[in-house]
């Protein structure tokens, strides 16, 4: 009962908090719950990378219950600042966080009811082969057993996770913590790591991938009246645009449990090789590469759509983009060495296309100053990984 | 040059599973296509259209492949740019617009059209129903549970088919070697595992002596592993059996 209650805790309830406060700063069009989650989760995992890095540089001994305190004390004060955000944002009478702008909604067809059933059956059946099914890869020698001794030897990284001798600091795997945080949801919850990675870490992964699909269909199939202020809504009403408006939002809307139900199908049947980033998600769900591929590189994609996006007619400023592409760059960096990288090329070619339609240099700057955690980053890596030079 | 370009066409091939009849890099290429023609929303075509464009040429860019494996000193993970494309969001997105009005019926077309493409994950000889809430073969959970000791760690030396398990139990149990020695091409090497796994018939005295430098406090072998003379007769004794597996105990370690 523990371990559940404490899972709940660390896995729904602080992230939750945590998201609380980049919504704050989101278009009130944007909010739901889940985005709530979402954001919630690359705060915290930010924050975790923060924390843990320089502990796994720096801290020689017990550096995993050093990094864990300061995780549990940093989260928890987050967490309570998103309480705060949320209680003062509510008696100012603003949006509320997590509906955002109540508007009323056409009812939902029939078709459309069957279509999300169809997704929800899918997305079930993975969590029922996740957790019912085995699935082996010869990486979890390493990455799980990181995730067990940081749990059992209170070490991290300092142990050679294949056969059990000491170590030194590996530069590629050293600032990939996400198996540390695993470990934290296992010390947290007293359950064994590996439990804790093949059984709770793909129950919770794969909601939070399709919930970033879903965010990023919302922004795709975007209804018509979405965005659209109150008074814009009433002069569209007053020329007879409602009608119109109604029927495309209806239809648009209809899209979104269609591309969901795509979605889950590219993943179930996306293993045409070892490689895809669907075969990743689906066999190896808790390894931190895993995660860039299917979660943390679709949220790049979320976000650029996001911040150039136009909502009604003008496009917002939306400081809570900027904070999550930030909190994305470092989730990436906790999740795989290698993915920082990749990220970054990502952005700088989305950026240099997006500067090119926009016509504006300061995409780049922009883009490029919520990059920052990168260049840190990869700073650290390439000081690691060539230091016998200087030495 | 034309030689890594080549090397990127494999890479991609590879990825792509068109040696296994995989298609879905058909469906991905025909919806980038559809929507150069067709997306009219400007972020859109630079997010979903161009930048991916963009990634794809870097991708087969000789270049650009020798400067991502001389920074990153590792050539095996440059399929990883592939990730970048993000081939499922595309592709969905690219048939939704396709299927336009007609909705259910495209949505029918189309999931056919990935099954017929695709390949179903839960075929994989990977992927068995689960023993225990590890996700771990019992044998090896029931085998550590016999060997491992209430206090302190010790080395225990297992057959290939257990190494990546082990210390995914107990990391109260150190191997002689990991998983590193399974794979080829890394070019590891090391005597006990040659001793333990190379050898078609374990010559028992070498392999004690290499056991005892480590010290092994036990050793488990496969019931049917050839071996010159029983350990039994070097100062084991029959530990126990899981299974196929049968587990020694250095009896030696143990008086000492």
């Amino acid at each position: 009962m523990f371990s559940i209650i404490s899972l709940l805790f660390w896995l729904l309830v602080i992230p939750f908090c945590i998201g609380l406060i980049p919504v704050r700063f989101l278009s009130p069009d944007r909010r739901n719950p889940g985005l709530v989650i979402l954001a919630g989760y690359f705060c915290m995992w930010a924050v975790f990378g923060i924390v843990t890095i320089p502990a796994v540089l720096w801290v020689q001994y017990h550096n995993f219950s050093v990094a864990s305190d300061c995780f549990t004390v940093l989260s928890i004060l987050c967490a309570a600042a998103g309480l705060l955000v949320w209680y003062r944002n509510a008696k100012a009478g603003n949006p509320g966080l997590l509906t955002g702008r109540s508007r009323e909604k056409s009812p939902m067809v029939w078709a459309e009811r069957i279509e999300w059933f169809i997704f929800f059956g899918l997305a079930g059946f993975q969590l029922y082969k996740a957790a019912v099914y085995a699935s082996f890869d010869g990486d979890d020698a390493y990455y799980v057993v990181a995730s067990l001794i940081a749990q059992q030897a209170d070490v991290m990284y300092r142990i050679l996770p294949l056969t059990g001798g000491s170590t030194g600091l590996d530069v590629r795997h050293a600032l990939a913590v996400f198996p540390m945080w695993v470990a934290f949801i296992a010390v947290k919850s007293d359950i064994h790591a590996t439990i804790v990675s093949h059984v709770v870490m793909p129950l919770v992964l794969i909601p939070l991938t399709y919930l970033m699909y879903y965010e990023i269909g919302r922004i795709l199939f975007r209804t018509e009246t979405d965005g659209a202020d109150g008074e814009e809504k009433e002069r569209a009403a007053g020329t007879g645009r409602k009608k119109t408006g109604d029927r495309k939002t209806a239809g648009n809307r209809e899209k979104l449990p269609v591309f969901m139900i795509l979605m889950c199908m590219f993943q179930i049947f996306g293993n045409v090789s070892i490689y895809t980033n669907e075969t990743f998600f689906l066999t190896r769900t808790w390894q931190g590469k895993a995660v860039a591929g299917s979660l943390v590189i679709p949220a790049f994609l979320w976000l650029f759509l996001a911040l150039y996006d136009r909502i009604g007619k003008e496009r917002r400023s939306e400081a809570g983009l900027w904070l999550l592409l930030a909190c994305v760059n470092v989730t990436a960096g906790i999740c795989s060495s290698i993915a920082i990288f990749i990220v970054s090329i990502l952005t700088a070619v989305t950026a240099f296309c997006l500067m090119i339609v926009e016509r504006d240099f300061k995409v780049l700057v922009k883009i490029g100053a919520a990059c920052i955690p990168n260049l840190i980053y990869m700073g650290i890596y390439v000081i690691m990984a060539y230091s016998y030079l200087l030495g | 040059m034309w030689g890594i370009f080549l090397e990127s066409v494999v890479i991609f091939k590879n990825y792509m599973g068109f040696h296994e009849n995989g298609y879905l890099a058909g469906i991905y290429l025909f919806m980038l296509l559809y929507l150069w023609l067709t997306e009219k929303d400007r972020h859109r075509r630079a997010v979903f259209v161009y930048a991916p464009t963009l990634l794809l040429l870097m991708f087969f860019c000789p270049l650009f492949r020798k400067l991502f494996v001389r920074v990153l000193d590792d050539a095996e993970t440059y399929y990883r740019l592939l990730w970048l494309l993000q081939m499922s969001i595309v592709s969905a997105y690219g048939m939704v617009r396709l299927c336009g009005r007609h909705l259910r019926i495209g949505l029918a077309v189309m999931c056919v059209a990935v099954i017929a493409c695709g390949n179903y994950v839960y075929d994989s000889e990977h992927i068995t129903k689960a023993d225990n809430a590890y996700h771990l073969p019992q044998d090896a959970v029931d085998i550590v549970d016999l060997m491992e000791p209430e206090e302190g760690r010790i080395t225990v030396l297992v057959p290939a088919d257990l190494i990546y398990y082990v210390r995914q139990y107990s990391t109260n149990i150190e191997l002689p070697y990991g998983r590193e020695m399974l794979i080829n091409r890394w070019g590891y090497y090391n005597a006990m595992y040659e001793a333990m796994e190379q050898a078609e018939v374990i010559e028992t005295k070498t392999f004690v002596t290499l056991t005892r430098e480590y010290p092994c406090t036990y050793v488990v072998l496969k019931e049917d592993r050839r071996i010159e003379e029983p350990l039994t007769d070097y100062g084991f004794a029959v530990y126990g059996q899981v299974g196929e597996f049968v587990i020694y105990k250095d009896m030696t370690l143990a008086d000492s």
